[in-house]
């Protein structure tokens, strides 16, 4: 109820005249997608919390920046992407030692090692295939919307998310359907 | 069995993420029905998206808040220029004053009465729009107070329950290993053993 009264261009517009308090409950609106897309993009909780404050201070920093209002969570998923590839840049030599494999698992499947297993399987993706499905999947984007966080044309973003769901799907399908199904 | 449409198969990926039209979907779904090739290719992406799906949302480890602070507070008249009603009315009150100034040598003598009346209808709108933007700005300001406030009362009441919930299980449990410290001195005493 209480999105609905209040709209995010109102809390915008209250923010970028020093409203820090408007931008907080902006803040506690964004803060769980944004930490979840940094989680799964960097696979570490500390460096998805330091990039996602990061990314709110940068926002609010530059919120008259923001032309468009109604395109805010492009704009702050374009930070956010911005913040964690400078991370993923500066840790690559360290991250390319050891390359993640899918795990096997066995016995029937439970919600738990489903999980695992999804988790296993996006990390052997590429960075940039990671995050196409988090922003498709996880976040719900349009491929439209992607192309403009990722500042790439609308075929690329298709053709890397495409590429992930057939790796995705070549690991995930036959472990499913091995084990008869979702527990 | 291969699909007959070849390379012109629907966008299977496509359409499992929610991207076709209305009308590419139609026709997708009707081919699909008729067509085990294309069923095995959807059945292994809505598999694929299903256990996809079993990913839960983490929670933040503390949340993220911020506090005032000057250095990044708009000045006092980026605040000014920051208010529509006020960035307009000075826009309007620069183009009367340049018109003034800056009007054509020799035009006719009742121009003047011209501008002037031009003048006050500008200086009426622009009040006009002020008032109406003020009002709006206000409205907004209520709303963003009002949904502050909740939100706060909100968490205050959410910790309250924790701590309530926190307080009786600590409760049961000192209550429970009280019990269970009785019985075994009991046990090991004789004490109340039948």
């Amino acid at each position: 109820m209480i999105f609905r009264e209040v709209e995010d261009r109102d809390l915008i517009a209250k923010a970028r005249q020093g409203d820090v308090e408007a931008y907080n409950l902006l803040v506690s609106r964004w803060e769980k997608r944004i930490f979840n897309y940094l989680l799964r993009l960097v696979s570490n909780r500390e460096d998805a919390l330091d990039i996602s404050q990061e990314t709110f201070l940068k926002a609010y920093q530059n919120l008259r920046k923001l032309d468009d209002p109604a395109r805010f969570s492009a704009w702050l998923f374009r930070i956010a992407h911005n913040e964690a590839f400078s991370l993923l840049r500066r840790r690559k030599p360290e991250s390319e030692l050891s390359e993640p494999r899918p795990r096997d698992f066995g016995g029937r499947l439970l919600p738990i090692e489903l999980s695992l297993a999804v988790e296993s399987a996006l990390k052997v993706l590429s960075e940039d295939q990671r995050e196409a499905v988090l922003l498709k999947v996880y976040q719900g984007f349009k491929f439209d919307e992607m192309a403009e966080i990722l500042e790439i044309p609308v075929s690329t973003v298709k053709s890397r998310l495409y590429t992930a769901l057939d790796l995705l799907k070549a690991t995930l399908a036959p472990a499913v359907l091995r084990k008869g199904g979702l527990a | 069995m291969s699909c007959k449409l070849e390379d012109r198969r629907p966008d299977w990926k496509s359409y499992a993420l929610g991207e076709l039209d209305a009308r590419a979907r139609q026709e997708a779904e009707s081919h699909v029905a008729a067509c085990a090739d294309c069923q095995d290719e959807l059945a292994g992406l809505r598999v694929t998206l299903d256990a996809m799906a079993t990913l839960r949302e983490e929670e933040l480890p503390r949340r993220i808040a911020f506090v005032s602070d000057k250095v990044f507070e708009p000045r006092w008249y980026e605040k000014l220029f920051l208010r529509p009603s006020f960035a307009a009315a000075a826009v309007i009150a620069a183009a009367i004053l340049v018109h003034a100034f800056v009007r054509p040598v020799g035009a006719p003598t009742n121009a003047t009465a011209q501008v002037d009346t031009r003048a006050v209808e500008a200086r009426v709108t622009a009040e006009v729009t002020a008032r109406l933007q003020n009002e709006m700005a206000a409205a907004v300001n209520t709303a963003v107070t009002k949904a502050v406030a909740e939100t706060e009362k909100r968490d205050d009441h959410r910790t309250a329950l924790l701590l309530s919930a926190s307080d009786r299980r600590y409760s049961d449990a000192a209550d429970f290993l009280n019990k269970q410290v009785t019985r075994i001195y009991a046990l090991n005493t004789g004490a109340g053993v039948r």
